[in-house]
């Protein structure tokens, strides 16, 4: 029974502290998020900003009082702005920012929410745009040669000519502007359609042109090929018939040194041969042979 | 005095209250301890294999670094609300974001198709089709070469780093879709339009992405654009039929030069493989030649040798045997007497194909006479 009592009032004491503790830490910690920051204000007036994550303290209600703020990052992108180049061409830039509060007491004062922000940040976005691309001309941002391209120099003087009169006139940190869009007004498109049919046109034709010619050059070194192999073909023809008819007019002349008087009379007699054909007629004497000797037989 | 009579006051209006918790606990203390113990468990977090966590104590990230910080799949041990909470990130996961910034018809960026006014058709073009773009309502790049071009793209992403993201990053489709456009204007904006619409696609992509990475990490958005891929590239509606046309062109220039080639392929090897057959059959002939030569040589020296030995009758047998054939193989063979006087006055032997051979001698003799 008595142990009971002591149990009780132990846990009495327990629970009672707890709920204090609990009361108090409720009223006094300010917990701060990653990705938040917290603005305490005394009596209404900004006392300071709680922008590390974590545990912070202040005094309880009605003397201190918190806001929270949403310190992450956020995309705008500003409207689409008629410009001139500096080579004086009308173009329409749209840019993009990257922004997050820097300086909450200024921004909460300055500012107060973020569509109230992006307004500002389009006035000073659309006049920097129009000032830093009056400095360049259009090759700067659209070309083919890379030495003319100044898009990189461009962003950094857009960030440079507006990010820290925003952090110090609005509490917002300007992180990275870039060119999101570049177009050509609708009166200056048709202009540019005109150019590019025209040059589409000229490629056709010129593909046209190559292509015959290309075509043609290629037959016709084929033929002039195809000549040059018959012309050889025919010169080592030439050569060899040549030096055969010399190696068989060789063979022969040395055979027929031998006896040059049988072979006049062989190649006579091989002419004969060749007088008398199928569709010869032979006139030949009775006197001569072989009839003169079946005369002289019957003569006898 | 004043005191301990508030305490008993005190004591006195919270002694229902403190009844009912004698009560309860004389009741319920085992529920109680249990509710406790799963409270003080409850932090106690399951992390799935996609995932990874991490832990903020009193809002603030735990860890010094990002590896310190991400705790990976597995049981993950905190103390319970409010001190700790644990966020999880599917890392793994890749989510998908159309980019129709630069297409041809924008209507998920602006108003929708904006209504024309009835007077704003006059400059149309031979076919019909506006011969301008608005540019408020008409998303298009130009490119280096001032073409203008309508992009189309879906650009797939997953989270790199989960704190980042969560906490300081800007929203993910919107930097996504700014930086991906952002890199793709000024990647167009250095490449010929000729470049852009054949051969040049993959290194078009390949800048894009690379530069819309690097703004991804200006932004500290802790994303990672895992591809990038071009879904419409196109020349405006307007001006389609002047590039296939070239398209058309250019096709038919490699068509005719193909077929050229094909010409050359063929001419060239058959004119080689006539030459070559003349060459064989000219090899032929003198080699055939050459043998009959060395032939006949021998035969000749043979025949000498012979006719040395005996020349009277090999003459006179070489001599008998050309006559033989001559007569063997001529069509007719007329006999005529030997002149009278040393000439024939007057005769006339009519010689005529082979069938007359079979005439009557005499005709021509009596002819003649």
């Amino acid at each position: 029974m008595v142990d009971a009592m002591k149990t009780q009032r132990w846990l009495r004491a327990i629970v009672g502290t707890l709920a204090l503790g609990a009361i108090v830490f409720s009223a006094t910690a300010v917990v701060v998020k990653e990705g938040q920051a917290v603005l305490i204000t005394r009596f209404g007036r900004p006392l300071r900003a709680a922008t590390q994550a974590g545990l912070h303290w202040k005094l309880p209600w009605p003397i201190d009082a918190e806001t929270s703020l949403d310190m992450r990052r956020r995309v705008y992108e500003t409207g689409q702005t008629e410009m001139l180049t500096r080579d004086k061409k009308n173009i329409i830039a749209r840019t993009f920012v990257v922004w997050r509060i820097g300086d909450p007491l200024t921004f909460t004062q300055a500012i107060g929410n973020q569509s109230a922000a992006e307004g500002k940040l389009d006035g000073l976005m659309t006049n920097a745009a129009i000032g830093t691309l009056g400095g360049h001309d259009l090759s700067a941002l659209v070309s083919t040669n890379p030495s003319d391209l100044q898009v990189d120099q461009i962003e950094s003087e857009l960030l440079a000519s507006t990010a820290p009169m925003a952090l110090r006139n609005y509490g917002v940190m300007v992180e990275q502007i870039r060119l999101e869009r570049l177009a050509l007004p609708e009166e200056n498109v048709t202009a540019v359609f005109g150019q590019m049919r025209a040059e589409r046109r000229q490629f056709a034709a010129k593909f046209d042109a190559e292509g015959l010619r290309e075509a043609s050059r290629i037959r016709s070194e084929a033929d002039l090929e195809a000549a040059r192999i018959r012309a050889k073909g025919a010169e080592e023809q030439a050569r060899i018939v040549g030096e055969s008819a010399a190696q068989v007019a060789k063979i022969y002349a040395d055979a027929h040194r031998i006896d040059p008087d049988l072979y006049r009379f062989t190649r006579s007699l091989d002419s004969l041969d060749k007088l008398v054909t199928g569709s010869t007629s032979l006139i030949l004497r009775t006197d001569s042979e072989p009839f003169s000797l079946l005369q002289s037989k019957e003569g006898k | 005095m004043r005191r301990q009579k508030s305490l008993s006051e005190i004591g006195r209006f919270m002694a229902p209250v403190s009844l009912l918790l004698d009560g309860a606990w004389q009741r319920m203390h085992w529920w109680v301890a249990t509710m406790a113990v799963l409270y003080a468990l409850s932090g106690i977090t399951i992390v799935r294999s996609d995932e990874v966590a991490v832990i903020l104590r009193w809002g603030q990230l735990v860890g010094e670094t990002p590896a310190l910080q991400q705790h990976g799949p597995g049981l993950l041990f905190a103390f319970p609300r409010p001190v700790d909470e644990i966020l999880r990130v599917q890392v793994k996961r890749i989510s998908e974001v159309p980019v129709t910034t630069l297409a041809a018809a924008t209507s998920t960026m602006e108003s929708g198709p904006v209504p024309q006014a009835p007077g704003e058709d006059d400059d149309e073009g031979p076919s019909g089709i506006r011969e301008t773009l608005d540019p408020l309502t008409r998303g298009y790049a130009l490119t280096g070469d001032e073409n203008i071009v309508h992009v189309e793209m879906v650009a797939r992403y997953r989270v790199r780093d989960p704190a980042e993201w969560a906490f300081y990053g800007p929203k993910a489709e919107d930097v996504l879709r700014a930086e991906v456009t952002a890199a793709m204007v000024r990647s167009l904006g250095e490449m010929g339009v000729d470049r852009v619409l054949s051969d040049g696609r993959k290194d078009l992509i390949a800048t894009a992405a690379r530069r819309a990475q690097a703004g991804l990490d200006t932004a500290h958005s802790g994303l990672e654009l895992s591809s990038l891929e071009l879904t419409r590239l196109s020349p405006p509606v307007a001006l389609a039929a002047d590039f296939d046309a070239v398209q058309s062109a250019f096709i038919t220039a490699e068509t005719s030069k193909k077929d050229a080639e094909a010409y050359a392929a063929s001419a060239i090897p058959n004119v080689q493989a006539e030459a070559d057959t003349l060459l064989q059959a000219a090899r032929g002939t003198a080699s055939n030649d050459l043998a009959t030569a060395q032939g006949d040589a021998a035969a000749f020296q043979a025949l000498d040798r012979e006719y040395r030995a005996n020349p009277v009758v090999v003459r006179e047998r070489l001599y008998r045997d050309a006559v033989d054939r001559a007569l063997s193989s001529a069509s007719q063979i007329r006999w005529v007497p030997p002149p009278i006087g040393g000439s024939y006055h007057g005769m006339r032997i009519t010689v005529g194909p082979s069938d007359t051979g079979t005439e009557p001698l005499g005709e021509g003799g009596s002819g003649g006479r």
